[in-house]
């Protein structure tokens, strides 16, 4: 190596460490705008995906994660199967040259701040808190794609089921309690709330005093009262200890006494389109005498 | 002269049967302690009748599937890891020597983890508990074979933090490969060790493995004592240590590596132990493995019913109290050895 290649690996080496330091500074964030219709979407969180997957025309998605090719986790699945993956990281996402990509508020945090850096149009997308919230992410999302009438035409179709199922449901109000994977419960101030409140449920969570989410001793589970215990599982899934809860041989002897429904964790991890599918289940495990399959 | 030295040795004996029916009575009353405290408000005369009468009311629910296997597991675990502790102690002959800082429970939570994950653990019932064995056992045979005999502080807690280091490692390695997505972030929570939730299933499990191990740790109690006269004095009493380092490992690697499989990591609990009691016993190795398996049940219980008494939601994981507990402890020891030394 002569001394004229050595300087100049130095002097790479100087400029790359000062971009890092740019990089690092808070205020350098450029907020370049994507085109009105994008064609080469990046998505680079599972919520997000089912969100595009949904909304964009399928020849405009670059890529989603490789989490929404999963059946067992995402709604989207089959249709995420047609396009490539992408682990959320920022040379994947730079060599499908995107025109758009969108992240989650709380996922490959790294990723986004390089991406905002290069001047990659970048928007983010939060996690709603209620229905309407659901809604107005597929308003806003679907203004971003380039697409507001299919994201208008998702929002009628909520509503229409919405409508339809409020219809459904009786005056008894059984009280209900959710039961996740690692013990935790929903209580107030969540969509699942909503949700359980929809189906014409009472959350007893909420009763018992737990915000948003929180763990719950299955002892309480068992003696807490409720008449609907729902359980949030994974069919199929890999073998996972924070599921091994919902595998307690107390809960199947439970089974006699009240009902178990089981959810899939994928209708409601999201806050997408489909935590209406959870509420029709949930009325339809309700509603006698049809499904009353117990879980494994 | 003989008549007074015989005296005394009765004397000392009664004295050690003493301590055992101390201690046996506190872990009974522990135990029912922890049977007792729960988040529930439980009518436990009613719960009992309940149970008694074979009525399968909500309460005995409850009592029979929830907490009973909660006290029953916090009382195998804790006996395991306090005999081990002690075991180990008597064999390496070194006040530093317990499962957890040598790396044996970290080897075990490897050896649990592949099995899980992989799905062997679904496939047949013991796959999880000899998994754990498993792996303890490897680290064992390791670090006999790292120190040899009479092993020095120094090499012993290096060869131990290796071991840990290596079996920490591997983990993650094992989680990286796991088909499940999420195993990292569930196993943070299962290494920092709990005995919440566990099922009746769990104890039937563990119970035939802890009580082997137990029967080979205890069992070479007086060989233990020989060994502390010196390794070719116990020879020549004729004592077979080759067999007599067989039981130790075996025992220790099914007593920790069970109860590792099914709770997770809890640290500390065999170092303090043997610590407290050696003294009550006359520093004999071998008396001291019965009264710290009996202390190291009571300790773990005693942690773990003020866990769910403390007002801190979610509950503190077990292994993070005995840690809160036994880590000063090994502070002050290590302050002493560098004193002595």
């Amino acid at each position: 190596m002569t001394i004229r290649a050595a300087l100049r690996t130095a002097f790479r080496g100087a400029a790359l460490l000062s971009a890092f330091a740019v990089m690092a500074w808070p205020g350098s964030a450029i907020a370049a705008e994507p085109p009105a219709k994008p064609r080469r979407i990046v998505s680079l969180n599972m919520c997000t995906d089912e969100l595009v997957l949904r909304l964009a025309d399928p020849e405009a998605i670059a890529s989603v994660t490789w989490l929404s090719q999963d059946p067992r986790n995402a709604n989207m699945a089959e249709a995420a199967r047609r396009i490539p993956a992408n682990h959320g990281l920022v040379e994947q996402v730079l060599a499908f040259r995107p025109d758009l990509a969108i992240a989650g508020s709380f996922t490959t945090r790294n990723t986004v701040g390089l991406l905002k850096r290069v001047g990659t149009p970048l928007r983010e997308f939060g996690v709603p808190r209620d229905l309407a919230g659901v809604k107005a992410q597929i308003a806003e999302m679907a203004a971003l794609l380039g697409e507001p009438e299919r994201g208008q035409a998702l929002i009628e179709e909520i509503d229409t089921r919405l409508a339809r199922l409020a219809q459904r449901i009786g005056d008894a109000r059984p009280k209900a309690l959710v039961l996740r994977p690692n013990g935790f419960t929903v209580g107030r101030g969540s969509l699942v709330d909503e949700i359980l409140t929809r189906a014409g449920f009472v959350n007893l969570a909420a009763d018992l005093g737990i915000d948003n989410y929180g763990q719950i001793a299955l002892e309480t589970v068992a003696l807490g009262g409720a008449d609907i215990l729902i359980l949030n599982t994974t069919e199929g899934g890999p073998p996972s200890l924070a599921h091994e809860i919902l595998n307690h041989p107390l809960i199947g002897r439970l089974g006699d006494r009240l009902r178990l429904v089981a959810l899939p964790s994928k209708l409601w991890t999201c806050a997408g389109p489909a935590v209406i599918d959870a509420i029709e289940l949930l009325i339809d495990a309700t509603t006698p005498p049809r499904d009353q399959r117990s879980p494994r | 002269m003989t008549s007074a030295a015989t005296a005394i040795a009765v004397e000392s004996r009664s004295r050690y049967w003493w301590l055992v029916a101390l201690l046996s009575a506190m872990l009974l009353a522990m135990t029912a302690i922890s049977v007792a405290v729960g988040y529930a408000s439980l009518d436990l005369g009613a719960a009992i009748s309940d149970w008694l009468a074979g009525r399968a009311t909500l309460p005995a629910l409850v009592l029979v599937e929830l907490r009973l296997p909660r006290a029953l597991l916090g009382a195998l675990v804790g006996f395991s890891l306090g005999v081990a502790g002690a075991a180990m102690q008597g064999l390496l002959r070194n006040p530093l020597a317990e499962p957890g800082l040598l790396g044996i429970s970290s080897a075990a939570a490897f050896g649990a983890v592949v099995v899980f994950y992989s799905g062997f653990a679904g496939a047949f019932l013991l796959a999880l508990p000899l998994g754990g064995i498993a792996g303890a056992m490897l680290a064992t045979l390791l670090l006999y074979a790292l120190n040899g005999r009479g092993a020095g502080t120094m090499a012993l807690i290096l060869a131990g933090v290796a071991i840990n280091s290596f079996a920490g490692a591997m983990t993650s390695l094992a989680l990286n490969l796991a088909p499940n997505p999420y195993a990292a972030l569930e196993i943070v929570f299962w290494l920092m060790g709990s005995l919440a939730d566990r099922s009746l299933a769990h104890v039937w499990l563990v119970l035939p493995l802890m009580l082997l191990g137990w029967g080979l740790l205890l069992s070479s109690a007086t060989a233990l004592d020989g060994l502390t006269l010196g390794e070719d004095t116990a020879r020549s009493l004729g004592f077979d240590l080759g067999w007599l380092r067989a039981r130790l490992i075996g025992g220790a690697a099914l007593a920790v590596g069970a109860s590792v499989a099914v709770t997770g990591a809890i640290g500390f609990v065999g170092l303090v132990v043997p610590h407290l009691l050696r003294p009550l016993v006359g520093h004999r190795p071998g008396r001291l493995l019965l009264v710290s398996g009996l202390g190291g049940a009571i300790l773990t219980l005693v942690a773990d019913t003020a866990l769910r008494l403390l007002p801190i939601r979610p509950e503190l994981k077990l292994g993070v109290v005995t840690a809160l507990i036994g880590a000063p402890f090994l502070f002050s020891l290590i302050s002493r050895l560098r004193r002595e030394a």
